[in-house]
């Protein structure tokens, strides 16, 4: 069947990338201007999941009301640069370009360049069990990248744009500062590269994984019960992490969207009931300033940081 | 789902398309009325899903799907017929298929097989590396890389002279096209033809190049690379390929999503057919219709080009390559140029 995200990328790329390209002669990067229709589609796809599911639970079962909703604008903001706009671009041109190059520099040194399929041939053409292996492995990564952003300090200086949102809602998770995202990107494309992730087979599962991730940001009171906490992150369950005692270089509940990693590593806490959310410690500006402000906020934090001064 | 289907509308709005009345055009020149279609099988590359579709000709069935790797884009038939070369540039593997049945006989690593050429003579394998701007000349008998020939940036498209001499690379990124000695691997010219140059066909001495950032063919003297002449089919000239018989030449156009059509002979473009989806590669059926993979429509068209109607089969995401397994019984094409693979 005819995938109705793809039938649009595929309009966007004909009807209006490849026109653009031509006009200001970057034909020779159709292939990837392509990449980016199917993300950016993918990621549209997603915020449109995202405010048709997470806004009913959030007007239903909410953990706070707020009269003034400025902020959250702010992290709107965020998500459609995230998730649509500059960053997919730049991330799937720097990844797809990193591991062609890489792969076949492995391969002219004789060595094969890894794919969970050459370690396992039956995975070829399994790839949605492909694509669960990879999800747990990336996600095991990012519980560790979460965590070691807190525990250094000049990295939770950055992080911390993240943390002192008091108007924590669904927006709130792709709130980061850039240099952040960056770490993430990198930290990510490493792994990624190691393991081979195939950069463009599974945006409908992506997206899934990434509607889990802002659904743990809601402002919503919402458990997946005693079991079901034990094996998707829930609202309440990520909550915690954002509370004001969370906050900083001792923190809980890592992970992003499997609990396993904080349950094996001694970080897990189920006990927290929709605490209130913030960084008390964080910039006023990095809480309730605009994009820009934010960004220049986390830069100042940073550099704070490194002077041993705590901003 | 209906899997065949017809548009008469495009039908309709192909024929207002055509610069050129059909009644102005001899039928038989374009195609001789072909039999029913030969029972076969179409091999189409779906690029950014990691697959092959196989497709049943007479019934327009996709049957099933080939795994690959990362991202296949193009393939070659080995010079003995036996085997059909599939190449996964991300996953640095050239796949072997039996290109009777499609079932995999055995992979190779090998680094980013962008596009595949074997020469004409078969002794040789082309394989160009567009993310690693490298060309690769193999032994085609024991796969041994003979010569690795850095060029920026880019290379594409390959097309070689009869006699296997001579192999002319396209270089996307920085508007050039190259010469290369094969046995010596040796950079005979390597000059500025126009933007974005996509595919290569070596055809009556001069080497025809399909401008992609440009609405041309850019012929090209094969002797120092010097541009002859343009010759405008549409925005986005992409591909070429020659006719089974030898009397026409078919070029890609991805941003009108045209296909122009040339007369082999003197190059002059006798009709275009409007094809939307970013026409990219095609093959030629035994029955003359066309086959080509429309890119941004993960589908494929089958055109006659006679009518200019078209009907479609759904592919896979991005689909690339394409080429049908019924050639064997193509009469030999008397051409001066090897017949292209997609």
């Amino acid at each position: 069947m005819t995938d109705p995200f793809d039938t649009l990328a595929g309009w966007i790329e004909e009807h209006l990338l490849l026109p653009l390209l031509y006009a200001i002669g970057g034909m020779a990067w159709e292939d990837v201007a392509y990449g980016w229709a199917l993300f950016a589609v993918y990621g549209a796809a997603q915020v449109g999941l995202m405010y048709a599911l997470c806004v009913p639970l959030e007007r239903w079962r909410p953990v706070e009301r707020w009269a003034n909703r400025r902020a959250v604008l702010t992290d709107v903001l965020y998500t459609l640069i995230a998730r649509i706009g500059v960053l997919p671009l730049v991330t799937f041109v720097a990844f797809y370009r990193i591991q062609v190059g890489l792969n076949g520099w492995l391969t002219d040194h004789g060595y094969v360049p890894p794919t969970l399929e050459r370690f396992v041939p039956a995975l070829l053409g399994h790839p949605y069990v492909t694509f669960v292996i990879y999800a747990l492995v990336l996600d095991f990564a990012d519980y560790w990248r979460h965590r070691l952003s807190h525990r250094f300090r000049w990295w939770y200086a950055l992080h911390a744009l993240h943390h002192a949102q008091r108007q924590m809602t669904f927006w709130s998770d792709d709130r980061n500062h850039l240099l952040d995202d960056f770490i993430a990107a990198l930290w990510f494309g490493v792994i990624a590269l190691a393991i081979g992730v195939p950069p463009l087979q599974f945006p409908l599962l992506v997206l899934v994984l990434r509607f889990l991730e802002s659904l743990s940001h809601a402002n919503a009171r919402l458990s997946f019960g005693r079991l079901g906490e034990r094996l998707l992150i829930s609202p309440r369950f990520h909550r915690a992490h954002h509370g004001v005692l969370a906050a900083g270089q001792r923190s809980c509940n890592y992970g992003a969207v499997f609990p396993f990693w904080d349950m094996a590593f001694g970080t897990a806490d189920f006990s927290r009931d929709y605490p209130a959310t913030g960084d008390p410690d964080a910039e006023e500006s990095l809480a309730s300033g605009g994009y820009l402000a934010q960004q220049w906020a986390g830069l100042r934090g940073l550099v704070a940081a490194f002077g041993g001064v705590r901003s | 789902m209906r899997r065949w289907r017809r548009s008469g509308a495009r039908a309709a709005a192909v024929a207002a398309f055509l610069a050129v009345p059909l009644a102005a055009i001899p039928g038989a020149r374009l195609r001789a009325a072909g039999p029913p279609a030969a029972a076969g099988l179409a091999f189409v590359v779906n690029s950014a899903e990691a697959s092959l579709s196989v497709i049943d000709i007479t019934t327009g069935q996709e049957l099933r799907r080939i795994p690959v790797q990362r991202e296949p884009h193009h393939m070659a038939l080995s010079p003995d017929h036996a085997s059909l070369l599939v190449g996964d540039t991300v996953g640095n593997t050239v796949y072997f298929l039996d290109p009777r049945s499609g079932a995999v006989q055995r992979q190779v690593t090998i680094s980013d097989p962008y596009q595949l050429q074997f020469s004409p003579d078969g002794k040789w394998l082309v394989v160009n590396g567009l993310a690693r701007n490298q060309v690769d000349i193999y032994d085609a008998a024991s796969l041994q890389l003979a010569h690795r020939v850095a060029l920026a940036a880019m290379p594409s498209h390959a097309n070689f002279t009869p006699d296997s001499k001579i192999v002319f690379v396209s270089l996307q990124r920085t508007n050039r096209l190259a010469a290369i000695e094969v046995a010596s691997g040796r950079v005979l010219w390597n000059v500025d033809v126009g933007a974005t140059p996509a595919g290569v066909l070596f055809h009556d001495g001069e080497v025809l190049v399909g401008l992609m950032g440009d609405n041309a063919i850019g012929v090209v003297d094969a002797a120092d690379g010097h541009i002859r002449r343009r010759i405008p089919t549409g925005r986005g000239a992409h591909n070429l390929f020659l006719s089974p018989d030898g009397r026409f030449i078919y070029a890609t156009n991805r941003v009108d999503s045209t296909i122009s059509v040339l007369d082999a002979h003197t190059l002059h473009v006798e009709r275009s057919f409007a094809v939307s989806g970013g026409p990219d590669d095609l093959d030629f059926a035994p029955d003359g219709m066309i086959w080509a993979t429309r890119r941004f429509a993960h589908s494929v068209a089958i055109i006659d080009p006679v009518s200019g109607t078209w009907r479609v089969i759904p592919a896979g995401r991005s689909p690339h390559g394409i080429w049908l397994n019924t050639h064997d019984s193509f009469p030999p094409a008397g051409a001066t140029a090897p017949r292209k693979l997609s």
